[in-house]
């Protein structure tokens, strides 16, 4: 099966004007399967807009191959395929977002009656049904921001690539595109976005690309790194030592010790060992990670 | 090709042209003309009809070369700072389309406001009793025609330099045409001969805007209209000077990192 993004040995350079130049991604390789919710995430500069710029044909690679669905990027028939949602964007302010919507929908191929409908119907979906005919300049940020969502779904796209999706939108209105995005993936699109809010990469991916001065650093499923992750602690009083299976363990005066485990089958380990040894189990904590932690760590390694 | 990607530029365009009011400035810059026509000839300075034209064609002139440079010396620098060309170009779409497209919007803005000026001038011009002659149709066509050829040259120039830099070079081009043309022409008259094919290479590689205002010949009563082959060569000057102009704009636009 086609992957719908395939990305290899992408590198993209700035070159300002007093010849000086600026590597914004070297090396990058990285597929997205057809259906997949993949988050692409690194700190302010790792050159996430950068790469999304060159998967969308805005700025040109200096090196590597870049593919939708098979087809070049930055070709309107690749772009044909996808919903593309920037960062920061404006919609024409003198423009309402029927009006808006009518002339992507035309650049798109799409036209008359089916047009007005989906139209109508995006915009329901989005939130802002209610204000479809007043004026962009007179809208709020995080309408702007539905805007540009509803934009990104006309012609049901098969890739959705959105720049830092949630900018500007309301814990409802974050919790509505959750939803939303959710649902298209159901349908059988395909999500990749980048992001900084790492809550919204925890509840909506399936895997995570992390890039760090435009080189990839890791690529990991969320359900493995959840696994990692999660921490296993258990408190007990008594006189076995598990030190042997623990990540962890510290022995207070009063006897008590808190022992951490990488894995439910060591803390089993463990309690089985303290019983054995006579001791008694005060506590059992499995926690999640955080995803803020490890995102810090690995950041911080890689530099 | 399909013609509804240009319509749909082009209607953004005018929209947004429309709601900013620049076309409203426009008409009332018209009922300016008309009062003041009505005015004088209400004071019975009748009878003044070669005044009364030379202020009409120049008013039509200016305005809507104004309004041209200004509405497409912005088009593209604008669409980069507000960031509106990306879910643009995220479309299906080709950067020589967009241009195309948005070089049709800025025309059709600068014809709407010429034929509105045009409209409210040719009412002030009845007042002095001003009769329609044929050649008054043919300055509206070569007006027109000009205004293809200014929009094309300024949108090509902002995607070149900055936008304040593009709209007075396409200012200068504009409206100091006829005294470029006349420098050229003596200085060829005068250069030795080695030199004179420099000369007509900058004439070919200039806008020759002035070609294209017959204002001269609506001015005075005893000049007659001209004849056809003048306008078809001013039809495929347009053509061809456009064309080349915006190639130039889309061999600079279409590669550019935004």
């Amino acid at each position: 099966m086609q992957p719908a993004i395939s990305v290899n040995n992408l590198g993209v350079t700035y070159r300002a004007k007093k010849g000086e130049s600026l590597n914004a991604v070297r090396g990058l390789s990285f597929s997205v399967a057809p259906g997949e919710i993949v988050g692409f995430l690194g700190p302010n500069g790792a050159g996430k807009s950068s790469t999304l710029k060159a998967l969308m044909g805005f700025v040109e690679p200096d090196a590597g191959e870049l593919q939708i669905f098979g087809d070049q990027a930055g070709t309107p028939e690749s772009r044909m395929q996808i919903g593309y949602l920037p960062e920061v964007a404006m919609y024409y302010p003198f423009l309402t977002p029927v009006e808006t919507l009518t002339m992507y929908g035309e650049l798109q191929g799409l036209f008359g009656k089916t047009l007005r409908k989906e139209i109508d119907d995006l915009l329901d979906l989005v939130g802002i049904g209610h204000a479809k005919n007043k004026l962009n300049r007179s809208m709020s940020k995080g309408m702007l921001q539905r805007v540009g969502i509803a934009q990104s779904l006309l012609g049901n796209p098969r890739l959705l690539i959105l720049d830092e999706v949630t900018s500007g939108l309301d814990p409802v209105g974050r919790k509505e595109l959750r939803t939303l995005l959710k649902a298209k993936r159901d349908e059988g699109a395909t999500l990749f976005f980048s992001s900084h809010e790492l809550a919204e990469v925890d509840m909506l991916c399936d895997r995570l690309i992390l890039i760090h001065k435009g080189q990839l650093i890791e690529e990991r499923t969320m359900s493995t790194l959840k696994d990692e992750l999660r921490e296993y602690r258990l408190t007990y009083r008594g006189s076995a030592n598990v030190s042997d299976i623990a990540r962890d363990m510290n022995t207070g005066a009063d006897g008590i010790t808190i022992a951490s485990f990488a894995n439910a089958e060591s803390m089993l380990g463990a309690t089985e060992r303290i019983r054995t040894k006579g001791g008694t189990i005060l506590d059992i904590v499995s926690q999640e990670g955080s995803l803020e932690e490890y995102f810090v760590h690995t950041i911080q390694e890689a530099a | 090709m399909n013609p509804r990607i240009y319509t749909a530029l082009a209607r953004t365009v005018v929209l947004e042209s429309l709601r900013r009011k620049d076309l409203w400035v426009v008409a009332i810059l018209g009922f300016i003309i008309i009062l003041t026509a009505g005015t004088l000839g209400f004071f019975g300075f009748d009878g003044l009809e070669i005044f009364a034209k030379d202020l009409a064609v120049t008013v039509l002139g200016l305005f809507s070369t104004i309004l041209a440079i200004l509405t497409s010396s912005r088009l593209l620098p604008d669409e980069i700072k507000n960031r509106t060309l990306y879910p643009l170009l995220a479309r299906p779409i080709t950067r020589g389309q967009l241009l195309a497209g948005k070089l049709l919007g800025a025309v059709l803005v600068s014809w709407i406001a010429f034929l509105i000026l045009a409209v409210l001038t040719a009412a002030a011009l009845l007042v002095f009793k001003v009769k329609f002659e044929p050649i008054m149709l043919q300055y509206l066509f070569g007006k027109m025609m000009g205004l293809v050829v200014i929009c094309a040259l300024s949108m090509t120039l902002s995607a070149y330099m900055t936008p304040s830099a593009g709209a007075t070079m396409s200012f200068v081009f504009a409206f100091g045409s006829s005294m470029i043309s006349r420098a050229l022409v003596m200085g060829y008259d005068s250069a030795p001969e080695a030199i004179r094919p420099v000369f007509q290479l900058i004439s070919v590689l200039l806008p020759q805007v002035s070609l294209f205002d017959m204002g001269g010949r609506v001015v005075n009563i005893n000049w007659g209209p001209v004849q056809a082959w003048v306008m078809w060569s001013l039809f495929g000057y347009m053509l061809l000077y456009s064309s080349a102009t915006i190639a130039l704009g889309w061999v600079k636009f279409r590669k550019q990192a935004v």
